[in-house]
Order: C-alpha cells, then structure tokens, then sequence
C-alpha cells in the first residue's frame, strides 16, 4: 500500500482519498460493468453489520463519503472531522476488507446499472460522451462504468465477490490525505488495518494501452440539439509536454476570453455549451472537444471548433500564454483554501506519478511555458486524426469533415 | 476559529457585508440582485436570466471582451447564476486580487447592454433553452413549476420561453435594469482574507454616482395548486415522477427542522434510498424541500421504467405516510445533525462556500449567520421538532403529482 499525507495544521476538515488500482479494464469482456458493481456493493454488508447499519456507522461520524469508478482504479472519498478519522479508517478497512456482497444487493445493483444506463439515453451529452470514449480509446480505456445491457446479463453476485477477491488487495491500494494529521500515526494504523489484505506487493500498475480509432460516427436521436465531441491523442501526465498542453487547453477553454467561448459563443452565438478538456489514463493523454447546437447550425459549429484548435498553431500570443499560465496557477492557488482540493491533487499524484510532487514544482513548470514550447508541442502533435461523434437529428455534412 | 462579520449601508443603500476568515489565503466576492424570473412581467419572461449574461457583454467602460480579459488575468473563479428570486454575480480570487475583482463585478452592474451582442446573446439563451429540453430532469423540474403555480409568475421558467426570448428587446432589458439593479435593491458581499475598512471605502468610491430607486420589492405570495400534470414526451426512454406538497418558505423557524426532515426522508442512507433505491424500484429517488421568500416545497421524487410508474408513486406516497405515522428514530436524527456539522466545516474553510451561504441568508434573514450560529440551530433539530413540523407542513394529502415521460401516466 502506498501512503502518501499532506499536513494542514489549520484545517477544520480531513480529506481522505482511497484508491484501488482496478478498473474498467480489469473486467472481462463479457463482464462489462462489473467494477462498478463492486463499487456500488461493496458497501451493502459486511461480515460484522448489514448495508444499513455500515452507512449509518459512518453517518453517526459525519463522514461524507463518495465513490466512483475510473478506467484503472476504484476509488472511494471522505471528508470527515478530524477527531473522527481513525473510526473512519477503521469503517473502511472493514467495508474493504470484509464485503459479503448480499445476493439481494448485488441483484438490485445489477438492476439498477440496466436502469441507469436506460436513463443515459435521456442524457444527451452523457450520451454522447460514452459513445465517443467507446470508439477512441479502444477495448479496454474506452469502456463505460454502467457497461451495456448485454454485459450486465452476465453479471451475478458471484462474479462481484470474485472480482473483489481477486483485485481488492493491499498491493493495490494508494490512500492519500490532506487536513491537521499526524501522519506517522495515520501511517501506523492504515499497516495494522490492512495488514495481511491479499497481496501486499505492488499490483496494478502495468499501463493498458489506448487503440484510437479515428473514425466518423453518428448516431441518430430524435433532439433540440445536436450533440458533437471530438478527440484526438495527448499526452500524459508524466510527460514533460503535460504543463506544454494545460497552457494550450486553458488557451483554448479556460475561462470566457478563451478561444473556444470567444469564437464559438460570443461572436457568434453558436452554443451554449462549449468545452475541451483532457482525460489522461496512466501513461496516456487525450484531448476532448465538445459542443452541442441546434441541428441547422451543427455543420458551422464543428467547422469552428476545428479551425480554434488549428489557430493555435498559427497565432498563439504572448498575452494569451501569460494569461493562461496565470489563470493556472491563480486558480490553483485559490482552490488550496479547501481541504479537499489537496487530498484530490495528492490522490492523483500517486496515481500517475507514484510519489506526491510537490504543487510549487508543478507550477513553477507551468510558468516555464513558452511560446515555443506551444509551437513545438503543436507541431510534434498534429490534430491530424480526429475520433468524431455526433447525435442528434442531423448528421455532419461530409463535405466539412476533416 | 471565530469569523467576524462587519455590515455597513452605503448613503446611496447599497448593502455592503463582509466576513474576515482567519487563515485563508484567498477572497471572494459577489454582487447579489434581489431580483428573479418572479418578479417579471410575463412577457417578458427570461429577462432576468438574459440580462446575467448581458452584464458580461460590456459596460460604459469596458467590452466584453475586456470584461473577460480582466476575469483569466487574475485567475479568478468566476461565474453568476440566476434563479426565480436571485441574481448573484461572485469571484473568488486570491487575496491581492480582490480589490479589481470587485472593481470589475460594480462595473458589470451597470451594463451597457451593447445592441450588437445582445442579439448575438439572444442565440445563445435560445441553445441554451433547447439543451434544457433535452434533459429529462430540467424539464420535469421546469414542468413542476408551470402547474404548481400555475397563474403566478413563480410558474415560469428561469430560462424564459422561446418566443418571450425571441421577443425581447434591448431597451425592455435596459428599464429592467434601471430598476433593478438601484443600489438599494443590491448587496454587495465579501469573504475571505480581507480588510473590511477597505471594502467598505472601495463601495463607495465605486458606487459614488449609483442613485437608489426607493422602492422596495413587492411578491405576491403564490398559491399551491393540487392536481396533476402528464408531460408525455416520446423521445425519452424513462419517466420522471414528482409529488409536491406544501413547505415553509425560507427564513420560517422551522427551517433546519425542514432540512432534516428531507433528508431523513430521501437523502443520503434515508428511507427512500433503502426502501426505493434499494428495491430496485428507481435509479434516483429522493425528497427535497425548495425554498421560497414567501412559500415553500417538499418534493418528493424519482425516475423509473416507465412500466413501474405507480408503483414508484405509491411507494413514495409509503414513505412520507410511515414517517408521519412512526416519527424519526434518534439515530436518523443524529446521523443528519452529524453530516451537517462536517458540512459547516467544510463551507467555513473556504471563502466561495461561505459567500453563497451569507448572499443567501442576507437575503432571507437580512442579516449573516455566523456558522457556530447555525451549529446551534443545527443542534436545536430533534425527533419531537420533526414530528410538529409534519404535523405542520403535512405530506400525506394527495399533493400535487407531476408526470413527465413516454407515458400518458396518470390518464386524464
């Protein structure tokens, strides 16, 4: 287990991240959704007291928990008083350590994964969103939490036990923390709570690699608004070219002088919704684009995101640069007043770096940034494959494709 | 850690409320208009929400794009939001930013409303009008509304409507804002690492030349319908459900009790999501209370198969009747006193949660609440009040029920 602390002194609150390293990609194939399933039951018992009674142990300590389930981990959330946290660690060395997984529970999960992918279709962007990941990044980082309706069949409170037996484990868990704790304490406890969990040698770290598909898709939906999203690879976390790529995409969505809102929404008043970000699985990076508009003006609006993002590389200015790499670092900064923004960055920086690193060295990257660096980036990363889907009532005029 | 606030009523009315937080690095600060899509003429439904996002389209000393230039240079979090009763403009910045955030925010305040983008912007609310349509959930919302207050100008959306929108004009918009935005129907507030003597001289230096309207804002209490409405909307694939009762409106004593109450009934680990949720009966159900300056809701709601559309409703209907019938046990009203103190904690570290908080009770209780305030009204919460406030504010009559998905559910 790796262990990582940040000590606040002054803080009211501790944040408390905990992540198993197994994901979506873990599961089998005809199997898709499993790991959500364990996230959403492996709370429902343990050998000691029922779902209930574990929810209302960690209630009766304030703790507010959350959960979710990414393409390589698990990961569970708490914010709680910080007199409360050793019960707190011990509640979730025993929800970890000790599921019975109910075969009612694990049934209605099951059913309720089958309901809330249904609902999916009434989300559009979601929507959208899934199909998109699915087509590019391949058969195992472009997987959905909810998987499909024909995996979900598959799917019992057998498999949800195995699946924990052979994934939950010391080995593959990172816990990070952030708030006023004695962290040699909290490190003492965290080895006798988990103590002989499954394997304790590093598990779950080899990469799994991302197939992008630079394919055209539309899929036909009867809505006010056209949905479109668009990727095309990045790069990772670790590269040295990450800070490189945050000063661009702040350049380009971050903030409303960015490109993207400036030229698609306040000049000309295409949507309402306009975004990029990007999603980075271990050892990869991939960058998103989407907006959604009223069917008549989608062909406009997918022509504009394509020319924003080739400007870049045409006329990118030293005003832009320094507002985005002071945006970054404001925004950081401002954001560390709260607890839990520190015990998210510490989580994340086991997850991809397996070792905290420092915020100041992270940013003093960042502020290093250079026009050249932009140029550079963009001429070494061409957006020359694009992964495309649109839904809605109207497909892309294939004369504007690229 | 003890938070101070200091209150001071510039000549010209505007309110100005400060909280100095110890220990925090960053400031944030926002411009409250008492003012919302209920307080509009119904045709001119939307111009509220419309005119939030004119206030980030120029003023008589900066464009728009200047405007948002001057936002990313200083990093800020920024953004406003517009509901039925509020406009709130804020940014959160780090403490040596605050004094031209704040300048920026009292010069949105006196918008231009420049002809050119306010018909560019008219596009804008209009894709952001049909994004909502597309959700289930903003529509049934928007759904409630309509038929629970049908009549009443609380019954319109935030958004407005297409045509009302469409219909619009910039000089309409402009008297709005004349009236609305005198300095005496807004409050400036302010939280973080700050020095009030300061604030308080930068409000006036800024807001020198802002002439009060002198009129006070005057709402009609709405009235609660009881009945039904059925949306049936084809394209979607499940059915949302809602059962609406009569709540107290924001600022009654009751209001913890209120909170508690809701979510002992369907939030977290609550009876809905065992007893529901856990049934398998509905992805997402709960109970909520909406709260309005003169009226309140409890909503009891979820989304299901369409098939199952009377069972949801009925078991719904089960749970708001044991409760009545059973009261709260202790430990329910432990557990939700337990969670709201970590939430206080949480929104007393940073400077953002505790604007909303005070913009809010500044404009329901005209005054700040100091969170150790609020821990004690927290405190004051037991299975006895929960008991007088159902009996009070029962959820056991027929309510009104809300319908909307591919079924015709209730039938006419």
């Amino acid at each position: 287990m790796e262990f990582a602390a940040e000590v606040l002194p002054d803080r009211r609150t501790v944040a408390l991240e905990l992540r198993v390293l197994s994901g979506l990609a873990d599961e089998p194939p005809h199997q898709l959704g499993l790991a959500h399933l364990v996230e959403e039951t492996i709370d429902k018992g343990t050998q000691r007291r029922d779902g209930r009674a574990l929810s209302d142990a960690f209630d009766a300590l304030g703790a507010q928990r959350a959960s979710w389930t990414g393409r390589e981990c698990i990961g569970f959330t708490c914010v709680c008083l910080p007199p409360q946290l050793q019960p707190v660690l011990e509640l979730f060395a025993e929800m970890l350590r000790t599921p019975t997984f109910p075969d009612e529970a694990c049934r209605v999960a099951v059913e309720l994964a089958a309901q809330d992918l249904k609902s999916l279709e009434d989300d559009p962007q979601e929507l959208a969103d899934k199909l998109l990941t699915r087509q590019a990044y391949g058969p195992w980082l472009g997987r959905h939490a909810l998987g499909e309706a024909s995996t979900l069949a598959n799917i019992g409170a057998a498999d949800i036990r195995k699946h924990w037996s052979t994934y939950f484990e010391a080995g593959r868990m990172q816990v990070a923390m952030a708030g006023p704790v004695d962290a040699e304490r909290v490190m003492d406890s965290l080895e006798r709570l988990f103590e002989g969990f499954g394997g304790s040698s590093p598990a779950g770290r080899a990469l799994y690699p991302v197939e992008f598909n630079p394919v055209h898709t539309h899929q036909h939906k009867e809505l006010e608004q056209e949905q479109i999203g668009f990727c095309f690879p990045g790069v990772a976390r670790t590269d040295p070219q990450f800070p490189v790529q945050q000063v661009l995409l702040a350049i380009l969505s971050d903030g409303m002088s960015s490109r993207l809102f400036t030229e698609v929404r306040e000049k000309l008043g295409l949507a309402y919704s306009v975004s990029a970000w990007h999603e980075n699985p271990r050892g990869a990076g991939m960058i998103h684009l989407h907006a959604s508009t009223t069917p008549e003006r989608c062909d406009r609006t997918y022509a504009t995101l394509l020319r924003e993002v080739d400007r870049l590389g045409e006329d990118v200015t030293e005003a832009e640069r320094l507002r985005a790499v002071n945006a970054i670092v404001a925004r950081t900064e401002t954001r560390g007043d709260i607890t839990r923004a520190h015990g998210a960055e510490l989580a994340n920086d086991l997850f991809h770096f397996g070792r905290p690193v420092p915020l100041e060295e992270k940013l003093e990257a960042v502020r290093r940034v250079t026009i050249a660096d932009l140029k550079r980036y963009l001429a070494e990363h061409p957006r020359d494959r694009l992964c495309v889907v649109t839904l809605g009532p109207k497909q892309l005029d294939p004369a504007g494709r690229q | 850690m003890k938070n101070d606030f200091v209150i001071h009523t510039l000549e010209n009315g505007l309110r100005v409320v400060i909280e100095v937080m110890p220990g925090v690095r960053s400031a944030a600060c926002g411009f409250l208009a008492r003012t919302g899509s209920r307080d509009e003429d119904p045709q001119m439904a939307g111009v509220s929400h419309f005119l939030e996002h004119m206030c980030f389209k120029g003023t008589h000393h900066r464009t728009c794009e200047q405007i948002n230039i001057a936002f990313d240079e200083m990093g800020s979090l920024y953004n406003a939001f517009t509901s039925k009763e509020r406009t709130f403009y804020y940014g959160w910045v780090r403490d040596a930013d605050l004094e031209r955030q704040t300048e920026l925010l009292a010069d949105m305040m006196r918008s231009a409303l420049p002809q050119p983008e306010f018909d560019v912007e008219k596009k804008v609310i209009l894709e952001e009008i049909a994004m909502s349509n597309d959700q289930i959930s903003h529509l049934a919302y928007d759904f409630l509304h309509e038929n629970v207050f049908a009549g009443h100008p609380a019954a319109w959306p935030v958004l407005g409507f297409a045509d009302t929108i469409e219909k619009l004009t910039r000089d309409q918009m402009d008297a709005y804002l004349a009236e609305r935005y005198a300095p005496d129907n807004l409050v400036l507030v302010v939280a973080g690492r700050v020095r009030p003597e300061q604030v308080i001289r930068l409000a006036s230096r800024l807001t020198a030349d802002w002439l009060p309207a002198g009129r006070s804002r005057s709402r009609i209490p709405p009235v609660l319908n009881a009945g039904q409405a059925v949306k049936k909307v084809e394209r979607f694939h499940q059915q949302e459900i809602a059962l609406v009762f009569a709540a107290p409106g924001a600022g009654h004593p009751m209001d913890e009790t209120a909170e508690a109450t809701a979510s002992i009934l369907g939030g977290g680990n609550s009876r809905i999501f065992w007893n529901i949720v856990q049934a398998g009966l509905s992805p997402r159900a709960g109970a909520w209370r909406v709260a309005y300056e003169d009226c309140g809701l409890t909503i009891l709601s979820g989304l299901c198969d369409p098939a199952n559309c009377e069972k949801l409703a009925e078991a719904l209907r089960k749970e708001a009747r044991e409760l009545i019938a059973q009261g709260p046990e202790p430990h329910e009203v432990q557990r939700v006193k337990n969670k709201r103190r970590t939430s206080l904690a949480v929104e007393a570290e940073a400077p953002y949660y505790r604007l909303v908080q005070i913009m809010d009770d500044v404009d329901t209780y005209g005054q700040p609440r100091s969170v150790e305030q609020r821990l004690a009204e927290v405190d004051a919460v037991t299975g006895q009040s929960v008991v007088d406030y159902l009996e009070a504010f029962p959820i056991t009559d027929p309510g009104f029920l809300v319908s909307v998905g591919p079924r015709e559910w209730p039938a006419s």
